[in-house]
């Protein structure tokens, strides 16, 4: 059995709003094995984009602990959130958010470059991951001659540059035709066997994909999720706490 | 790749926005240039003016003519002021002078001037004015000190009935018992001076002059100490006041102390405007490439915020992105500042003396405008307005860009997730 890669303990975050304290996270325990591929899913403001930027340290949560590949990023200095960002943790967006004037291979080796890797060994690597997810003849490309089915892989290569042990994905297929979401799954489907990638996404379909499947609604994890059809093997819900709503 | 590298490309994100922030930046550059030529040429024009400024004060005994003979104008210099004045800042020539009247034609008189063979020859109505034109014989020589010997002007030497032609063999008998109603006499032997020189000042006064080497004067008139006069030199026009209040403070007790006003007016007034009206300008011209950069680089904070979330998100440290940032700036005013260097050497010089005399020649004094009718602007850039453009553009890109660099540094790796 694999160890736990990311542990929440009593994570929540709330925001005030004109007043009133949003909620948008409350009380989460969860724990994530390493390698694997989970799909978070959950209706529009269930909070599960924040659970995202929290597990990514792009957010600090108001009360709680979050350890990710031994490290409680909620503790970490400005310093150190960016070497975490560098290493441990690869994201990828909606918007795919490369950088328009550089190159698919450019972009790849981009946080290579932030992690220090040589020239030669950051080119020969971003070279290796998009042949491997079919960009061969497209390392030259710069973003705007890319499909969006492309940018995505081009984003998701990008995201392993630095062969992080955990790999953040939100909406990844929301700007993409299905077929084209279909083919971004499957990469990350592959990327998830050296990996724990964690997903946001509507989709349910695509959700079924996953190793493990966590439902989210109102800031809280829910119990079985009403997902049929989905294999049993992979809807088994890993909560050490959950609050019924 | 780097981040200095990413910087530089993002430059060509946009060619003609490029092209017009170029342009803006780059006309502050050419007012800069054309404001430190200006600089120049004053600061040229005035030192070519300030070398034919009076630089000279003159000091008396106080209250008195100074001349050995002349009533109740004989009150001289003690020796000691010689001394103290040399050791003044600034001082570069201290030239003591004994004057003595002598009685022509009346009412008209001459004036014997004892000096050092090696000194101005003054003329005492025209004390700015030194050295007449020689027209017969020669100037002194050291070997001249306490020789009797004489240098004349060409109105006395025609009331002495002496001839440019005679000078060399000529001779004048000075007698120090001759009385005028404002001279009296001295109880001294006559003393024959062989004229070596013949002057012409182009003044009727100035021409009716005698000098003498000095001690041979003190021999003729029996003056053993003082000084009538005493001429001091500063070394530059910029310090004639500080030299005056010096004097003020070290033999103002004994002596009149007459300064040059003219000289300290013009530079105070004329010079130091212009520069101050030049050199505010450059202000503006930096302030205006500072404000460019600033909302430039703020524009550009706004429309990356995404793109600098994602940077942060990838791994990006905030030093690499103010590096980024950086360095888009600094580009932004170098290439600015080529440009203006570029227009300014090709059509500067027209720009500029229009410039000159739009901006800057309206707010001078009528009377010192003529001045500056000749004022040769010039549109050269050397290697040192090179160096001080590349550091201004650096500067103002520092400066600008700080406010937009502080905003990105200060933007979350959550602005990569805006817009989803």
């Amino acid at each position: 059995m694999n160890s736990a890669l990311i542990e929440l303990r009593g994570v929540s975050k709330s925001y005030r709003k004109g007043g009133e304290t949003i909620d948008a996270i409350a009380d989460i325990d969860l724990e994530v094995q390493e390698t694997g591929m989970v799909a978070v899913v959950g209706p529009s403001g269930s909070g599960k984009s924040t659970l995202l930027h929290m597990l990514g340290a792009m957010d600090r949560p108001t009360r709680g602990e979050i350890n990710v590949a031994g490290q409680v990023v909620n503790r970490l200095s400005q310093g150190e959130l960016t070497r975490f960002r560098r290493q441990t943790v690869g994201f990828v967006f909606q918007t795919f958010n490369l950088i328009p004037n550089l190159t698919a291979l450019e972009n790849v080796a981009l946080p290579m470059e932030f992690n220090g890797v040589s020239k030669a060994a950051r080119l020969k690597r971003a070279k290796s991951l998009l042949e491997r997810f079919q960009l061969g003849p497209r390392l030259k490309h710069r973003p705007r001659e890319l499909s969006g089915g492309e940018m995505q892989r081009v984003a998701i290569a990008r995201a392993v540059a630095n062969e992080p042990r955990l790999v953040l994905a939100d909406e990844p297929t929301g700007n993409l035709d299905s077929r084209s979401g279909q083919i971004i799954y499957e990469v990350l489907r592959e990327i998830s066997r050296e990996r724990t990638v964690i997903v946001v996404t509507h989709a349910e379909d695509l959700a079924r994909l996953a190793d493990r499947v966590i439902h989210i609604r109102d800031g809280r994890l829910l119990d079985a999720p009403p997902m049929p059809g989905l294999p049993l093997d992979r809807n088994e819900l890993h909560f050490v706490q959950q609050r019924a709503i | 790749m780097g981040m200095i590298f990413l910087g530089l490309r993002n430059l060509l994100r946009n060619k003609s926005r490029l092209a017009l922030i170029v342009v803006l930046i780059g006309a502050p550059f050419f007012l800069l240039l054309a404001m430190q030529s200006i600089g120049e040429a004053v600061d040229q024009q005035t030192a070519e003016m300030n070398r034919s400024v009076n630089t000279v004060l003159q000091l008396r005994a106080r209250g008195s003519m100074g001349h050995v003979n002349m009533s109740n104008q004989d009150r001289l210099l003690p020796d000691s002021v010689v001394e103290k004045v040399r050791a003044i800042d600034h001082v570069i020539q201290v030239e003591p002078y004994l004057l003595a009247m002598s009685p022509t034609t009346l009412p008209n008189f001459a004036m014997h001037v004892g000096l050092a063979p090696a000194a101005v020859k003054r003329l005492e109505s025209h004390g700015e004015s030194g050295n007449p034109r020689i027209i017969a014989g020669r100037e002194f020589t050291p070997e001249d000190a306490g020789q009797d010997v004489a240098i004349i002007g060409q109105g006395y030497a025609e009331w002495a009935g002496i001839k440019p032609e005679d000078i060399g063999k000529a001779t004048f008998t000075a007698d120090p018992t001759r009385t005028h109603p404002v001279i009296y006499g001295i109880n001294r032997p006559k003393r024959t001076l062989r004229i070596i020189g013949m002057y012409a000042s182009g003044y009727v006064f100035g021409d009716l002059q005698m000098f003498i080497p000095i001690d041979t004067f003190r021999s003729i008139y029996g003056i053993e100490h003082g000084f009538s006069w005493v001429f001091v030199q500063a070394d530059s026009v910029d310090n004639v006041a500080a030299i005056a209040q010096r004097l003020q403070e070290t033999v103002g007790d004994v002596a009149d102390i007459l300064a040059p006003k003219s000289a300290a007016v013009f530079t105070a007034t004329t010079s130091r405007t212009v520069i101050q009206l030049a050199g505010a300008g450059g202000v503006a011209a930096l302030v205006l490439m500072i404000v460019v950069v600033f909302f430039v680089l703020l524009m550009q904070v706004r429309e990356r915020a995404r793109e600098i979330g994602t940077l942060k998100a990838i791994g990006a440290s905030n030093g690499g992105v103010t590096i980024q940032f950086l360095t888009e700036a600094i580009a932004f005013t170098v290439l600015g500042g080529l440009l203006g260097v570029v227009v300014f050497q090709l059509l500067g010089e027209a720009i500029t003396a229009r410039l000159f005399s739009l901006g800057i020649g309206s707010f001078l004094p009528s009377q010192y405008k003529p001045l500056f009718d000749s004022l040769s602007v010039s549109s050269h850039v050397s290697g040192s307005v090179l160096v001080l453009v590349v550091a201004v553009a650096v500067f103002a890109a520092v400066i600008g860009s700080s406010y937009g660099v502080w905003q990105a540094i200060k933007l979350s790796p959550l602005e990569a997730m805006k817009d989803e």
